[in-house]
């Protein structure tokens, strides 16, 4: 039996009442008892939440270190979340300047986020950008649940045309990556992302019914494996590559059909179906916040990225009163009037972040709440957007880490600390053996 | 080649020393590269001695690569085979290794730029290098426009799927079209969406269903049904092994107490997910004789034709001609590219080939200003994007000359365009061609969806619209800015309220972004009485515009009308760059230095034919690299 199945339903009963009910896995009323004495620690779940073209950073970083800080200007709408929150500066993406690869920060920035890597400039031919930290935890704890990460995104990427001087339009539309040439693609619609979530093609099948139906997609998923695999033999090395890529999600979908104590969830009663995508961006980002927290909630899933904007974006955001494109506001060469819109985008994009950390806090936990188990990371691959530097990166962390993190501070590291040291200390605490990673030169200190 | 320029620009450009000349872009790039090019001597080898030699030299050189023992220039020239490896690995900064001391970066262009001097300044005699297509799936529109054909079924499957990542500016590259996870889960739940739907549909069903079993023929039965499926889903007949196995469905069901029809479902729904149906395979030939052309098969050339020009499979005839071998049998080719062209299943080139060229995707996400561009909503957004439809699929249909892009007599207007363009006597929502006369209008950089594409939600932006000129007409696409360019010039406190253009001039008067900018503005100045949103304008802000400007080689020009009549003069340039776009789509790879040949060749084709559509896609479906693919002895 996987290990969410020691989820007691006492768990479950403290989920109820808040705003959004947890989602039932069917097989947990049956092997738990209402009594549930099996009780089993939440689990530590993680996200990587992606913003573009850097940030006002005068705006941005807390005067104070330590605990007693005061949130500046674009940071205010977190403090509800406040003794949550780490401010981290100092951090540095080193594999996102250029090496002697010349332009290209955006793309860059956006692929080496989460890998520490730098990814190899090409328009297509040969592509590579190391595994991102998001896979890494995924590859490790992503057996436990039913999906084994969540790659979620408000922009589908450039549909043609160059996307950052000289770099594949595949390094500035994916943030995820589980292999050096295997971007993970985001789901961007909010229905698509229910729908894979709580699917209800199949609702009021009997468990008999079920199973058989679960042999023929095996049986399918069998047949299609022998295809790749006798194809495999018979071409060249770039190809089987792309064999590879199909092999691994055949034994992906393998798996999840095999782990017959893996339900679909049920949708929860409270929220409706996403009729599909929101022309509004408010309204985007929020749903897909809300179905990031139901993920968690239902323990489908505790491992996610969500990228509120592709780096480059110069999406406009009218209803700020900012009807300039994001990127060209960030080439802000000092203008104050250009610096302020910038402020103003910031500041929607942490009140967004506010609105997600807050969701997650009001769920109840076994100790405590969502948000007090997991750990959020918040940030950026650039920092000031008209310079185009990679360090003093902004970059939060929110949640408790089950306990092993110590929120409510700013702390500054010192000059070209690795962001990756970041996400090492952030496997260990998730029980990921991983010695190094990317770039990192050692643990983050000082998060406990 | 683009490509090649576009390194040397890089040299010229980005450093502000132009070591070589750079090539007007109708020049043959080969012959100026020889006389332009860096002496070994002199210039490379002690670079290579400063940074390469240390490991690749001496008794044991690492990897078997010795780059010490060339005397002179002409032994350099003749180890042509060594830069090829070289070439490679410097650019992509592979070498040397990180660990050791590194070039400068004007020192690795000096070094790229004579390796590709010399390995593309050869003749175009003989057997070239076909190249080699890195398998690919299909990309969103073949999946749907492939299970229209296939099977009927009347949604579109793939509007579902994540998106495809972009190579090369286009969406259907080997190389770059990954199969997430997610994706794969998409595919089978696509797969059995469309066999249920289909099965249940009673049209759609006898077109399956082709055979009805008795307690006797029930399993030669089933194998009629799947060997016909197949056929057509995978491109090519399959084995009898492969229907085995399809077979073996109908037994598994009926041993689960399930019907024949639960049998074929499965089936169908696994030959759907099958990687011969989602991939386009192409095997690596085996040439009938050493050294002979390693031609594709002819199911594999009927394949890419069809995804080429209908982006979905091979219709019957296509499968006929196959099947008998007569595809390239003379002029039938030919005939069968205009039969294609004729059928309504192009207009896949119209929403894949030209939505990617002109980029007319990104209109999609522009987001003008409301309170500057009030008359901006979307039915003029979708007006500007059926304009340029109407119109390129009108030089498809009517086998225009390519060179009516640069300039044309006609466009394609309704009353909200009409108006928008302030041509009178146009009603109703319907599009009607129109004839053109006057200044104004006439081509696609007069086009409102281009001219609104490449502008800011709240101006225009010159330099995007020149970039976009460099990029996708003349395939001189401009270096990226060097690092920290956008930072660089206004914090000498510029005046903010200064024009545009003057904001331009200063940002020019640094050296580090003049030579490019040079280049760009100037194009970009010459579509100001365009506005954001492509309407006309004789003044902004109270002052007229000034729409004049002055290329690098001095050529003036005063408004759109002459900006056209240069780029009229370019046609040999312009039809270089398109041949190149072209090509690309039509392999799904980018294009390398030994595509070269090919693309003269397709580039003399078309001159000598008038420039007409037709004979651009004849010329690409008989060049070498859409022929053949690299044989397995030449990898």
């Amino acid at each position: 039996m996987g290990e969410h199945l020691r989820i007691s339903r006492r768990t479950v009963l403290k989920g109820l009442g808040t705003a959004i009910a947890l989602p039932m896995l069917e097989a947990m009323a049956p092997v738990v008892s209402i009594a549930g004495q099996v009780r089993k620690a939440p689990p530590l779940r993680m996200a990587f939440i992606y913003i573009p073209n850097g940030i006002h950073m005068p705006t941005w970083t807390p005067g104070a270190l330590g605990s007693k800080f005061v949130l500046p200007e674009t940071l205010e709408p977190l403090k509800p979340v406040q003794d949550d929150l780490l401010v981290l500066s100092g951090l540095t993406l080193d594999k996102a300047r250029a090496h002697g690869d010349g332009p290209g920060d955006h793309a860059r920035a956006m692929t080496a986020f989460l890998t520490g890597r730098q990814p190899r400039k090409t328009h297509g031919a040969d592509i590579r950008a190391g595994v991102s930290a998001d896979q890494v935890a995924a590859e490790h704890v992503g057996k436990l649940t039913r999906f084994p990460s969540l790659e979620l995104g408000c922009d589908r990427g450039l549909n043609s045309g160059n996307c950052d001087s000289g770099y594949s339009c595949a390094y500035s539309a994916n943030i995820s990556w589980r292999a050096d040439s295997s971007p993970m693609a985001m789901e961007v619609n909010p229905r698509l992302v229910f729908e894979r979530l709580f699917g209800n093609d199949h609702l009021g099948e009997t468990n008999a019914s079920r199973a058989k139906r679960d042999r023929y997609q095996l049986s399918v998923l069998d047949f299609v494996m022998e295809d790749a695999l006798r194809l495999k033999t018979k071409l060249g090395t770039p190809d089987q590559r792309k064999l590879d890529e199909y092999l691994t999600g055949v034994r992906e979908l393998e798996v999840r059909i095999n782990r017959a104590d893996a339900p679909a969830a049920k949708a929860p009663g409270t929220i409706t179906r996403p009729p599909g995508m929101p022309a509004d961006y408010r309204e985007h980002v929020r749903l897909l916040c809300d179905l990031l927290v139901l993920a968690y909630q239902g323990d489908l899933t505790r491992v996610a990225t969500f990228v509120f904007a592709n780096d480059g974006s110069n999406r406009p955001y009218p209803f700020l009163g900012v009807p300039d494109g994001h990127h060209d506001l960030s080439h802000h060469r000092g203008m104050k009037d250009k610096q302020a819109k910038l402020q103003k985008i910031n500041h929607f994009h942490i009140s967004q972040l506010a609105y997600l950390l807050q969701k997650m806090q009001a769920i109840r936990e076994a100790e405590g709440n969502l948000l007090g188990n997991s750990m959020v990371v918040y940030g950026s691959g650039i920092s000031d957007g008209n310079a185009h530097n990679h360090d003093d990166l902004p970059i939060l962390l929110a949640g408790g880490g089950r306990g092993k993190i110590k929120g409510g501070r700013h702390i500054r590291y010192p000059k070209e600390t690795p962001l990756t040291n970041l996400y090492l200390g952030m496997l260990d605490r998730m029980g990921v053996p991983v010695k190094s990673f990317g770039d990192s030169t050692g643990r983050l200190e000082s998060l406990s | 080649m683009g490509f090649l320029r576009g390194i040397l620009m890089l040299t010229a450009c980005a450093l502000g020393w132009a070591i070589f000349r750079v090539p007007a872009p109708a020049e043959d790039a080969a012959n100026s590269k020889t006389a332009d090019r860096p002496v070994f001597s002199k210039q490379v080898g002690p670079l290579l001695a400063q940074y390469c030699v240390r490991c690749h030299g001496g008794t044991k050189p690492k990897a078997g690569l010795a780059l010490d023992n060339y005397k002179d220039d002409a032994a350099a020239l003749r180890a042509r085979e060594v830069w090829e490896r070289v070439g490679p690995l410097v650019r992509a900064h592979e070498m040397p290794p990180a660990k050791q001391p590194q070039p400068t970066q004007a020192e690795t262009q000096l070094i790229i730029a004579w390796i590709d001097s010399v390995t593309s300044a050869d003749t175009c005699i003989g057997q070239k290098d076909p190249g080699r297509v890195t398998l690919r799936r299909l990309n969103r529109a073949e999946y749907n426009n492939t299970v229209r054909d296939l099977v009927g079924v009347k949604f579109q499957p793939a509007d579902d799927f994540p998106a495809d990542d972009v190579g090369y500016g286009f969406d259907n590259i080997g190389d770059v079209l990954s199969l997430p996870p997610l994706l794969l889960e998409k595919y089978l739940a696509a797969a059995e969406r469309i066999v249920t739907s289909a099965l249940a549909t009673p049209d759609l069903r006898t077109r399956i269903m082709i055979c009805t079993p008795t307690l006797a023929t029930k399993d030669e039965c089933a194998r009629k049904i799947l060997e016909a499926f197949a056929r057509r889903a995978y491109r090519r007949p399959p084995t009898s092994g492969e229907v085995d196995r399809l077979a073996k469905f109908v037994r598994l069901a009926e041993s689960q107490g399930d019907s024949f029809d639960k049998g074929i479902e499965l089936a169908l729904e696994a030959i759907l997910t099958s990687p011969n149906f989602l991939f386009l395979v192409e095997r690596d030939p085996t040439p009938a004789r050493a050294g002979g052309p390693p031609r594709i098969s002819q199911h594999e050339l009927a394949t890419r034709l069809s995804y080429f020009l209908w982006s979905s499979m091979p219709d019957g005839e296509l499968f006929q001609q196959a099947g008998k071998a007569t595809l390239n049998k003379d002029g039938n080719l030919e005939n069968q590219i205009r039969r294609m062209l004729n059928d309504p299943k192009s207009r896949a080139l119209v929403d894949n080939f030209a939505g990617q060229w002109l980029q007319l995707r990104n209109l999609k996400s522009f987001t003008p200003d409301p309170k500057r561009f009030p008359s901006f909503d979307e039915s003029l957004r979708a007006a500007m994007l059926q304009e340029t439809e109407e119109f390129f699929a009108s030089v498809i249909r009517e086998d225009r000359s390519i060179l009516d892009f640069l300039d044309a007599d006609f466009t394609f207007v309704n009353e909200r365009l009409a108006k928008h363009y302030g041509i009178p006597g146009i009603h109703g929502s319907r599009f009607q061609r129109v004839a053109l006369t006057g200044d104004q209008r006439g081509g696609i950089l007069s086009q409102a969806s281009i001219l609104a594409e490449t502008s800011n939600p709240t101006r225009t932006s010159p330099v995007k619209r020149g970039k976009w000129v460099l990029e996708n007409i003349l395939g001189t696409p401009p270096p990226p800015p060097p690092p920290g360019a956008g930072a660089l010039n206004e914090s000498k406190a510029s005046d903010p309220s200064a024009s545009l253009r003057k904001l331009m001039e200063q940002h020019r008067a640094n050296p580090d972004c003049a030579s490019c900018h040079a280049r760009m503005d100037p194009l970009g100045f010459g579509l100001e009485n365009y506005d954001a949103i492509g309407a006309w304008r004789d003044r902004e802000g109270g002052s007229p515009i000034d729409a004049s400007g002055v290329l690098p080689g001095g050529q003036t020009f005063n408004g759109p009308r002459q900006l056209k009549a240069i780029l009229m003069s370019k046609q040999g340039a312009f039809a270089r760059c398109l041949a190149e776009k072209m090509l690309t789509y039509a392999l799904g790879r980018g294009l390398e230095h030994y595509d070269r040949c090919a693309v003269d060749k397709i580039c003399d084709q078309v001159a000598r034919d008038h420039y007409k559509f037709s004979s651009l896609v004849v010329a690409i479906v008989q060049s070498d690299p859409f022929q053949m693919r690299r044989s397995k002895e030449g990898q």
